[in-house]
């Protein structure tokens, strides 16, 4: 292949497209924490409160939500960030693609809880997901449904997982 | 479906997998997935159940798991904290410095 491409060696991947890849002897660990501090620095959250969910229990976003219209670009660019995140952070996927669906229309309930992501975030920014060695190598699938959970227009959302062994390979959350 | 990539992908690796399972925690969703008669009740869930109630007669098996052990709730709906931090867990995303 060398001989078709021009390219070099430079030693082991260590950092790609911000992902923090640390391959240690019996594991790998991806994560996107110097991704996250720096987003977090861009929308200027370093003193917010930080948060131990992405998501209250109780928050509604419907579309008929409260509060005047915010900065569309403003919030565009905040999901756009969020939707890089979920590359390693599957734990948010759901508050992400949640908040990504007012996009056309962002009210303030909208932007506080995507600004909740973040804050949830920076608490978390040095979590990633973890692939160890040596476990049994099985491939289990997880699917779910909530019948009906969005309240506009009664669709539901279906979150599949698959692992194999102890590491998590796909994943989505999909209205 | 997500898992039959993924079996595809590994077959061409040259690693086979004996069983598959796909597990669900409603367990009329299983039995829809076992049964095959048409329901009038039904007729609108279409291709997609079709694709698994296919699949299921061939290999790959829809079984049932508790609510507790579902691991895809977190893709499905918001959560308080020791729960959350629980199924976070079981899916291997951890902090780098608790490792080991």
């Amino acid at each position: 292949m060398a001989n078709e491409f021009e390219m070099s060696m430079i030693g082991e991947i260590s950092y790609f497209l911000g992902l923090q890849i640390k391959q240690m002897k019996n594991s790998t660990f991806v994560s996107q924490g110097k991704y996250i501090q720096d987003m977090i620095k861009k929308f200027g959250l370093l003193k917010a409160k930080s948060m131990s969910t992405p998501m209250g229990i109780n928050d509604q976003l419907g579309s008929g939500a409260s509060g005047n219209m915010v900065d569309q670009k403003l919030y565009r660019s905040m999901i756009g960030s969020l939707l890089y995140v979920t590359a390693s952070r599957s734990d948010v996927m759901f508050s992400v693609c949640k908040c990504a669906r007012y996009q056309a229309s962002p009210r303030e309930s909208h932007l506080k809880a995507t600004k909740r992501i973040l804050r949830y975030l920076k608490d978390t920014h040095d979590v990633g997901l973890w692939y160890p060695k040596g476990y049994n190598f099985e491939l289990i699938g997880y699917s779910d449904s909530d019948y009906g959970g969005c309240k506009i227009d009664r669709m539901s959302t279906s979150g599949i997982c698959k692992l194999l062994g102890k590491s998590l390979v796909p994943w989505s959350s999909k209205k | 479906m997500p898992v039959v990539v993924v079996h595809t992908i590994m077959n061409d690796f040259g690693i086979k997998f004996k069983h598959v399972p796909l597990l669900c925690d409603n367990e009329s969703a299983i039995k829809m997935t076992q049964n095959p008669v048409q329901h009038s009740r039904t007729k609108h869930i279409d291709i997609r159940h079709h694709f698994i109630r296919d699949h299921q007669q061939k290999d790959d098996n829809v079984e049932s798991i508790g609510t507790e052990d579902q691991l895809a709730d977190i893709f499905t709906k918001p959560f308080d904290e020791k729960r959350f931090c629980k199924l976070r867990n079981e899916l291997n995303i951890l902090n780098f410095s608790n490792l080991k």
